[in-house]
């Protein structure tokens, strides 16, 4: 396997077709149609009820629940470029929960409420976070790349191994702490949750490294077709690997994200967090095939279950319903892309 | 080079293998039933409903009390999540060593059946604690939580949190078709229609599917539509930790009250922060003391109750440290 990196560069830019203007690249981008259904959901529920629904307020609320698996959904859209899937996102959530936990003890920081922590105790946890993500993520990287078990199976070993470990650790007990309330209910900006800047600063980055970098290019590459990336000098294992670090960080993130927001583990819980994710990364337009995606169709993809949701609570529709409407929407905003870039494959 | 890997691969994934079956084949461990009159040396197990929970792990704690007083042997066992495929091949290794009594907390109403059924026919006296299955043929006793009552509890909270003031109040509950959380639902919502009829239900019950995160949404939403919202009923941990998650991130903490279902060292911990304000404490002590109790009796062939339901109790901030309130809070070990 060659590692040069000149031919690698030059290689990769064959491998787009063309390269376009950012703009232009976002306008054409696959996602219109999904922002659509965003837009149409939204109409929907302002006019059943505009006083209550529309309101900035309850936007900055459902941006607020919205930002932990916003984090996640970021990570997961790189996997599912490469035609990959990460089912383990639960256990790297958990784990992550877990390892906050555990260095916050470390340093003597668990018990301290909301007024006595500081910014060591928080440092201590969030790399308590990013190390269990980079754990997680790093395995499923090394199978999936260099011992090519198929994704799906990879990441349902560590799923199962990785909630496992979790309960080992915490002998089955959750550990709760009020260490973190600065992350997950403070307000560096008055009237804005942390938690939205840490959302957004997740987009911007991830963004920013599969739209404007080298390494997003590899990474649609590798997704179209790995063989021919192989052939124009990408590295495919160890790209891999750094796609499956990334999916693995952003759920550890999450990890310490959540005991921030929730103040205590939820090791039995979390457990629909991937299907959550996934759901949010192909509504965004993603291919399940590899090859095709966006970020901003991820953030949009993460609104529409959340909204729907919040509104249909807002109106008064019946609770049972909401799972309905989430599950049909998903499909029809998904068939209403394929109908699209079917009818645009015409010319 | 390639062919290597995979060689590698599956010798690691044998090893697995081959380590997990080990450990499974630890679990079925017998120590030799002694003879002995009386009760003394019997040996019983208790099966747990998983492990590690500290409702069950008080209940294990409340058993082997009682069985030391009377002598009996009593071992512990439980599957590591709340799941039948993985409890019923502990019962039927249990059913192997055949124990003079076995307390169960089944895990499925249809499922646990058969093993159960099987255990019962080869003699070992069979009392359910705290689930159940649906044969009526099935355990000499049964003890459970009245749940429903549970929930009068409940609203009977909330009802003195908030002095008895006028208002509405809502349930979020977990997921609907689980018993015990449907029956905590059903008591709530009675208690509020003929007892405390200052309040009204502000919705039909919502649901959390377990989950924090969809707890605290759903309920920021509904604060938007009912903003004059005073107490929520939260029918178990999550669901409570995302209720009151969502409540803060509103800035409604101080007009919305919050009970929650159970005494766990998480749930005492969310009372003591504030983001709970009651809590309705489920009795596993008692349960598990009971439970051999029932279980001696039908081994010595005196009378047994055929059916007992267990009371809970309130617990807040105000008599969390009473001890006659303290000895219900539940335990990490004993």
């Amino acid at each position: 396997m060659s590692t040069e990196t000149e031919p690698a560069t030059v290689a990769a830019e064959e491998v787009t077709p063309h390269r376009e203007p950012v703009l232009r690249t976002v306008v054409r981008n696959p996602t219109v149609v999904t922002f659509a259904v965003l837009v149409v959901i939204i109409l929907g529920f302002t006019v059943a009820e505009p006083s209550l629904f529309f309101q900035g307020d309850n936007f900055l609320q459902i941006a607020q629940n919205v930002a932990i698996l916003t984090v996640v959904s970021v990570g997961t859209t790189f996997v599912i470029i490469t035609a990959g899937v990460d089912l383990s996102i639960p256990a790297g959530i958990v784990l992550g929960e877990v390892f906050s936990v555990k260095a916050l003890a470390m340093v003597g920081g668990l018990d301290a409420d909301a007024d006595a922590t500081n910014a060591g105790y928080i440092l201590a946890a969030l790399a308590g976070g990013v190390l269990a993500g980079l754990v997680i993520g790093g395995i499923n990287g090394l199978v999936v790349a260099y011992l090519r078990v198929p994704p799906l199976l990879a990441t349902l070993g560590t799923l199962g191994a990785g909630l496992g470990m979790a309960l080992v650790l915490q002998k089955g007990v959750n550990t709760a702490t009020y260490a973190l309330d600065p992350v997950g209910h403070g307000h560096l900006v008055p009237g804005v949750p942390n938690l939205i800047w840490i959302g957004l600063i997740a987009v911007v980055a991830g963004f920013v490294l599969l739209h404007m970098a080298v390494f997003g290019r590899h990474t649609y590459a590798i997704g179209s077709n790995p063989e021919s990336a192989r052939r124009a000098g990408i590295n495919v294992e160890r790209h891999l690997l750094k796609v499956y670090l990334i999916g693995g960080l952003t759920s550890g993130i999450a990890g310490f994200l959540s005991v921030s927001y929730f103040s205590t583990t939820s090791i039995g819980g979390h457990s629909t967090d991937n299907l959550q994710a996934i759901t949010a990364v192909a509504l965004g337009g993603t291919s399940l095939f590899g090859g095709i995606g966006s970020i901003i169709g991820t953030l949009i993809g993460v609104w529409i279950p959340a909204i729907l949701n919040n509104g249909l609570v807002i109106t008064g529709v019946q609770p049972y319903w909401q799972q309905v409407a989430v599950g049909f929407v998903l499909i029809a905003a998904v068939w209403f892309d394929q109908l699209r870039r079917r009818s645009r494959d015409r010319f | 080079m390639r062919d290597r890997r995979r060689v590698v691969g599956s010798a690691v994934l044998a090893v697995g293998l081959m380590l997990t079956t080990a450990c499974g084949g630890d679990d079925s461990g017998s120590s030799g039933s002694s003879g002995g009159g009386g009760l003394a040396g019997k040996k019983f197990v208790l099966m747990q409903g998983v492990k590690g929970d500290p409702f069950y792990i008080s209940m294990e704690c409340g058993a082997k009390e009682k069985a030391k007083e009377l002598g009996v042997d009593l071992q512990v066992q439980g599957p590591d999540k709340f799941d039948a495929t993985l409890q019923n091949p502990l019962l039927d290794a249990v059913a192997a060593s055949k124990p003079a009594a076995l307390l169960v907390a089944p895990n499925d109403v249809k499922a646990s059946a058969a093993p159960l059924k099987r255990i019962q026919e080869r003699g070992t006296k069979v009392v359910l604690v705290d689930t159940t299955v649906d044969d009526p043929s099935i355990g000499v006793s049964r003890i459970a939580t009245d749940n429903n009552l549970g929930g009068q509890k409940a609203a009977e909270a909330l009802n003195t949190l908030l002095g008895g003031a006028k208002g509405k109040v809502l349930v979020v509950s977990v997921d609907p078709g689980i018993s015990s959380t449907d029956a905590r639902v059903a008591g709530f919502n009675e208690a509020v229609k003929t007892k405390y009829t200052n309040f009204t239900l502000a919705s039909d019950t919502q649901y959390s599917h377990n989950s924090p995160q969809t707890a605290a949404s759903v309920i920021q939403a509904e604060l938007r539509r009912n903003p004059d919202l005073v107490g929520v009923f939260a029918t178990n941990l999550f669901t409570a930790q995302g209720v009151a998650t969502g409540i803060r991130a509103a800035g409604k903490s101080n007009q919305v009250k919050v009970v929650g279902f159970d005494a766990g060292p998480d749930q005492i911990k969310q009372l003591q922060a504030g983001d709970v304000q009651a809590l309705v404490a489920q009795k596993p002590y008692d349960i598990g003391v009971q439970g051999v109790e029932q279980a001696a009796n039908a081994v010595e062939g005196k009378p047994v109750t055929a059916k007992i339901d267990t009371e809970s109790l309130i617990v807040t901030k105000d008599n969390l440290n009473d001890p006659e309130v303290s000895k219900y809070i539940y335990k990490d070990s004993c």
